[in-house]
Order: structure tokens, then sequence, then C-alpha cells
């Protein structure tokens, strides 16, 4: 894989303007996650993350070598907010090149398996932002 | 040895504090070292990681320097 990106931000995610890496990328996959007001049946006004990112970016780094194995993708780029994401706000981009749509799309929603499987991330619906 | 303990989420709930650090041995295992830190802590559904890298709760710590708690995760 040319290119893989792995951020953790406390702001707002601002998706990065697209650089292709070579002229045989054919494919562009991108995956917004927003935070919805019902979570459990109660409305929130939001939900406050957490990470453990040294090991987050470590497994993100490995997972992403073995679905670029898998898939042959070219690039990604995966940001996850942290801290109070108010509803309606993205808490997780991620942007996927590849030649040909079928890798890019398949390593896209493996990735966020993947991720929601073993990667230490952990969202709190019960928390108010802190101000 | 010295052995950092890291505690997320609900395992951050549950024993009252975010980071500790704790005198063990290299044979130690995660379970000892949590029963002896906090003898009434429920680790059930919660994972161990050892210097960033997901661990068996009885296999030794070796010279690791960091230990974490992991809860179910909920990324995304």
């Amino acid at each position: 894989m040319t290119a893989k990106e792995i951020v953790f931000t406390s702001g707002p995610i601002v998706a990065p303007a697209l650089a292709l890496p070579s002229r045989e990328i054919g494919a562009c996959v991108e995956f917004q996650g927003i935070v919805r007001e019902i979570e459990g049946g109660a409305a929130l006004a939001g939900l406050q993350y957490e990470a453990y990112i040294p090991m987050a970016t470590r497994l993100l780094d490995r997972i992403f070598d073995e679905l670029h194995a898998a898939h042959g993708c070219a690039a990604v780029t995966f940001i996850h907010r942290l801290g109070w994401v108010p509803v309606g706000q993205a808490s997780l981009f991620v942007r996927v090149l590849a030649a040909h749509r079928g890798p890019a799309l398949r390593f896209c929603a493996d990735a966020i398996d993947r991720m929601k499987a073993d990667v230490p991330i952990w969202k709190r619906a019960t928390i108010r932002p802190r101000r | 040895m010295q052995l950092k303990i890291l505690a997320f989420a609900q395992a951050q709930d549950r024993l009252g504090f975010r980071e500790r650090v704790v005198e063990c041995a290299p044979g130690d295992s995660p379970r000892a070292i949590l029963a002896s830190l906090a003898p009434g802590f429920d680790g059930a559904g919660v994972r161990v990681a050892v210097d960033c890298e997901y661990h068996d709760w009885d296999a030794p710590v070796g010279a690791a320097s960091e230990l974490a708690l992991i809860p179910p995760v909920s990324g995304g």
C-alpha cells in the first residue's frame, strides 16, 4: 500500500483534499459515521469518544496491511474524532483508493468491521459535554 | 519491576482510576496483578493488552511496561 494515514482528532473532522497516488486509481470510496440522535431508544445530544491511541494506531496499521494483502488497495485515510461529538456530526471518516470499486468497497467495509471488533475506541452515551 | 496499569471506559468506572503504577514480577499474569490491585474487580467481558497487544489473562507479562484493560470496544 502506498499510503496509510491514521488520525485521531478532538475537533470536527475535515475531509482532506483528494490526492491520487498514481494514475491507476479508478475508485475512491468514502464513508462517514454520523452520530445519530436516537441510541437505544433515548434521545441524545451526542456521544463521548475515547481511545487507547497507541494501541488503536498499531492495530489499525496492521489491519490495513492485512486488508491490502486481501484486496489490494492503494491508499487509506482513517480519521476518528475523540471527545464530545454532537448529533449530526461525523465521528469517523474513511477513504479508500484503489484501481477498481470492488476492492475499495470491500476494504472500506472490512476495515470498519475490524475496527468495531478489536480496535480500542469507545463511545459513551451518558456523558454530557464538559464545558 | 514497575508496570503501568491503564483502565478505559467501563473498566475505569469499575476500578475508579485511569492510570496506576504497580510493582510486579515478569512471571506475574494480568489476572494475578489485577487480583492484587483490585480484589473485587469483575473482569467479565474485559480483554487485557500488554504493551499494546492483546494478551492472555493468565500468561506472564514478561518485561512489559504497560498493561491496559480493554472493555468491549465501540468505535465508529
